[in-house]
């Protein structure tokens, strides 16, 4: 079996290991990094909950094989709040205030997702929200209420 | 929503954000496969690839030879009878030399290694004879004279039958104007709880065996822990961590057994997680249900007969087959007063997964017939769809095909009149469809009915413990908060009595040391019988604080305040007429309207908006609420037009998320959820429960809904492109 040196900063971090080669970045995270909050939902690409922001783009770190992110920047759910203890990045706010929350487990997936999607899109519609979280699966909450902490989000994030 | 921050202030009623949500959104929250333990093992379980075999032999010598395995096992390791089960102890976690296996998936041998991939490649060197058997691929072929039998104490491979006789069903349809009858199906259908399962086990130096473990019940996955591996379950502590989903996934043992047995085993820690492929072969699934109606109706609209015929598809092994198909029976004519029903009922083995606990348990099936037939006897008697209903809908006062007379809290017609007030609201009308282009556009009204909590003599309690000091609480109770957010209500309650902040009330985990038993997440019974047993410790620990004066001595601190809460006495069914006089204490009713577009040429299906009006009796946190409304009403949305899990022979055609079409954001309709408020006699501050109720009426409003806009009924789900275009005739 292969292994790859790789160079990469994941929440702001520099980190230098050396990994097989058929070990996925979502492997990598959490049994490498215990990173544990980004989440293995089906490892096969269909659910989204292993979500991270790889290169300022959402992405599915089960897709991604460890090796490929040699030269990356990776944030896991671990670096959204950032700042000061105890602070909460605005979309983290507005998922809990929404009740866009309910087992918790398609939300790291998820706030990653609209974190990407918002810095990309600062003024979504509603129709525009619908369409960027469509690869993250959630079996609780139908939906509605993460669209509107998503929306609520992008008007905290600008006023 | 007018002031937000007054809504998440107000402790009942209001908006109070969740307890767990901080941990939640900050990746912090546990769930079972986050744990990691210094030396521990990994574990794999090897799965039959057979619908129906005999294990003749294993040969372990290769994957023992494996570096970095510590241990293979099979049944055979296990004691003797070994055997699991929820209402009968008929399962064996893994296979035994000269034992069956009855479904592809069902549980074989299992490896301990040093690391993932020894496992792995250990449990491809598993070497097993089997001598296949032949395959009882649907309820028919079970049923059949001469079929094998799946279990041998089974005969008919009939796990459980039930009957009902209420009234005088020949002169029920003797008095009726329009008869109507049809035969509806539903499918095998996965809960796709986003998070697999998995656990970790651990002896500890007490010669305890610790399982930290998402369930819905710790103290019934004790008991069958202690049970199939022949200890006593005082040496068994369980710890609930945070839970992905349940759904009524989790009420079956998944990886309890194998780990704790392998902990013991190899005196090690072991971790076992369950990739996406392995849960939805090995673990449970809802009950496919052949379902014969026969109605009738007078001139007024008023039902006058309903003549039943349910079987229900158990699967391989027992689990709660048993218990749903009763209630099916005790719901099997939904919403409405019906005075002459019968119904015969079946549970039947066949080679298939596990069918078992899924949000509804045996209830939508049937709910859905009914909802069929009703709108098919409007359209006879050329009667509109939702007077039909104003006119049968269940009332205090009313006698249900138990016999039972309810005696409040009966939110039903409420519930319709709300789901057909918001509708005129909004401007959907099920007696006007539309077209755009090559789109049909129709809408459809259904209602449900959904028990609250254990039925049928069962006695559903749960305890409480809450330590109180003047400026904080603690609250203990063995509630598996499944992400419905039950944790946070038990905050609320305490808060509320106690005078205090939100922040200032804990939950204590839900481990076996600390808290008392509560009964499952399940039945929608928590938040009655949960927050019954919570309102009233708190109301102890703040009279005890109280009689400690206002500067009690610190020594004497917490105040201990508990309760354990048994709800209103059920009875069983008379076994020969299905009567009796009180089969549930409480029913959550709902009133769904789909606004569903067709299009003509692919038979593609898309839900515009929906309306769901559900009656909860009080809502202790409103968003909550609505978050059981909204994901309830989308997983049913699947249930009723894209998910299915089918087999061929026994073999599932696909076992991954690509090939199981779940609802994205992109499926999810403009959803109105409509809370109302009718008290229940009996729950915490009026309050019952919701979580089952609100996928009930789904798959009648949306076959309403095709049938208005195409003019087509259907009566099989899902309600997929295919059959709607064979239905119109162009397939």
């Amino acid at each position: 079996m292969s292994l790859h040196r790789i160079k990469l900063t994941v929440n702001g971090r520099p980190i230098d290991a050396t990994v097989p080669g058929s070990m996925t970045l979502l492997q990598f995270l959490r049994d490498e990094l215990r990173l544990t909050g980004v989440k293995d939902g089906c490892a096969e690409g269909d659910c989204g909950a292993c979500t991270v922001i790889f290169n300022a783009r959402a992405a599915k770190s089960c897709l991604i094989l460890a090796a490929q992110a040699d030269g990356s920047e990776v944030m896991t759910i671990e670096g959204l709040a950032g700042g000061a203890e105890g602070a909460l990045h605005p979309i983290q706010e507005a998922f809990l205030e929404m009740g866009a929350v309910q087992c918790g487990y398609c939300t790291p997936g998820m706030l990653l997702t609209a974190k990407a999607f918002l810095d990309a899109n600062p003024h979504p519609t509603r129709d525009e929200a619908r369409l960027a979280i469509s690869g993250n699966l959630c079996r609780c909450t139908g939906y509605a209420k993460i669209v509107e902490a998503i929306l609520l989000a992008s008007e905290r994030m600008h006023e | 929503m007018n002031n937000p921050s007054e809504a998440r202030a107000r402790l009942i009623g209001g908006r109070a954000i969740r307890v767990d949500g901080v941990d939640k959104v900050t990746g912090r929250a546990q769930y079972p496969a986050d744990l990691y333990r210094a030396g521990m093992l990994f574990a794999r379980v090897l799965r039959s690839p057979h619908p129906h075999a005999r294990v003749k032999a294993f040969d372990f010598s290769a994957a023992k030879a494996v570096p970095g395995v510590v241990g293979v096992f099979c049944g055979d390791d296990l004691p003797s009878p070994g055997l699991y089960g929820l209402n009968f102890a008929d399962q064996s976690p893994l296979a035994r030399t000269g034992g069956k296996v009855r479904y592809v998936g069902d549980g074989v041998a299992a490896v301990a290694a040093e690391n993932p991939q020894a496992a792995e490649e250990a449990l491809g060197l598993i070497s097993v004879e089997y001598e296949l058997l032949p395959v009882l691929r649907d309820m028919h072929s079970a049923l059949a004279p001469g079929a094998p039998l799946m279990h041998e104490n089974r005969p008919g491979n009939i796990l459980h039958s039930a009957r009902l006789r209420h009234g005088d069903i020949d002169a029920g349809f003797s008095a009726a104007k329009v008869i109507v009858e049809g035969t509806y199906r539903t499918p095998l259908v996965d809960h796709a709880v986003l998070q697999p399962e998995s656990g970790l086990a651990y002896m500890g130096e007490d010669g305890r065996v610790n399982l930290w473990v998402a369930t819905q019940w710790a103290e019934e996955d004790r008991r069958q822990i202690a049970e199939a591996l022949a200890i006593p379950k005082e040496m068994i502590h369980e710890v609930v961590t945070t839970i992905g989903g349940a759904f009524g996934r989790r009420e079956d043992i998944s990886v309890q057994i194998v780990l704790c047995f392998l902990a013991i085993k190899t005196g090690r820690p072991v971790k076992l997680v369950f990739s996406r492929t392995e849960s939805m072969l090995a673990c449970t699934k809802r009950h496919p249900f052949e379902m014969h109606y026969r109605a009738g109706a007078d001139e007024d609209g008023k039902l006058t007969a309903m003549k039943i015929e349910l079987l229900a598809d158990a699967g391989a092994y027992a689990s709660t087959s048993l218990v749903v198909l009763n209630t099916a029976v005790t719901l099997a004519t939904g919403a409405y007063e019906v005075p002459n029903v019968t119904v015969e009922a079946k549970a039947v083995h066949t080679n298939a997964p596990v069918t078992a606990a899924f949000r509804g348990f045996g209830s939508n099936q049937p709910n859905y017939a009914v909802e069929m037939i009703l709108s098919r006897l409007a359209e006879a008697l050329g009667m509109d769809s939702a007077e039909i209903r104003l006119r049968n809908i269940l009332k205090t006062g009313s006698i249900m095909l138990t016999g039972q007379k309810l005696e409040g809290g009966v939110g039903a017609l409420q519930s319709l009149e709300a789901g057909i007030a918001a509708a005129k609201e909004l401007g959907l009308d099920w007696n006007r469809p539309r077209a755009e282009g090559r789109k049909r556009i129709g809408v459809g009204i259904a209602c449900g009915c959904k028990n609250i909590g254990y039925s049928l003599g069962w006695d559903d309690h749960s305890g409480a413990v809450i330590e109180a000091w003047p400026d904080r609480a603690v609250v203990k109770i063995g509630v598996c908060d499944v992400g419905q957010g039950s944790n946070t209500i038990w905050a609320q309650i305490t808060a509320n009595e106690l005078g205090l902040p939100l922040e200032s009330v804990t939950v204590a985990r839900n481990d076996s040391d600390v808290v008392p038993d509560s009964g499952s997440s399940s039945a929608s019974r928590q938040t009655f019988v949960s927050g019954n047993a919570v309102l009233a410790a708190a109301r102890d620990a703040a009279e005890k604080l109280r009689a400690l004066g206002p500067e009690p001595a610190p020594g004497l601190l917490p105040a201990i305040g508990s309760y354990t809460y048994h709800a209103p006495t059920t009875y069983p069914l008379d076994p020969e007429t299905g009567q009796s006089a009180k089969p549930n204490y409480g029913y959550g009713f709902g009133c769904q309207v789909a606004e569903v577009e067709v299009d003509i040429d692919t038979g593609e299906t898309r839900v515009l908006r929906i309306i769901a009006a559900h009656d909860v009796g009080r809502a202790i946190n409103m968003t909550n609420v609505e978050g059981q409304i909204e994901g309830g009403y989308l997983m049913s949305q699947g249930y009723s037009i894209s998910e299915e899990y089918p087999l061929v022979d026994g073999k599932p055609r696909a076992a991954s998320l690509a090939a199981y079409v779940l609802p994205t954001s992109l499926d999810a309709p403009e959803i109105v959820p409509v809370v109302v408020e009718e008290p229940d006699l009996y729950g915490p501050l009026g309050a019952k429960g919701i979580g089952e109720m609100t996928m009930l009426p789904t798959p009648g409003a949306i076959g309403a809904a095709i049938h208005t806009a195409v003019g087509v009924w259907l009566d099989e789900l899902p309600m997929t492109p295919e059959r709607i275009l064979r239905a119109m005739g162009k397939l």
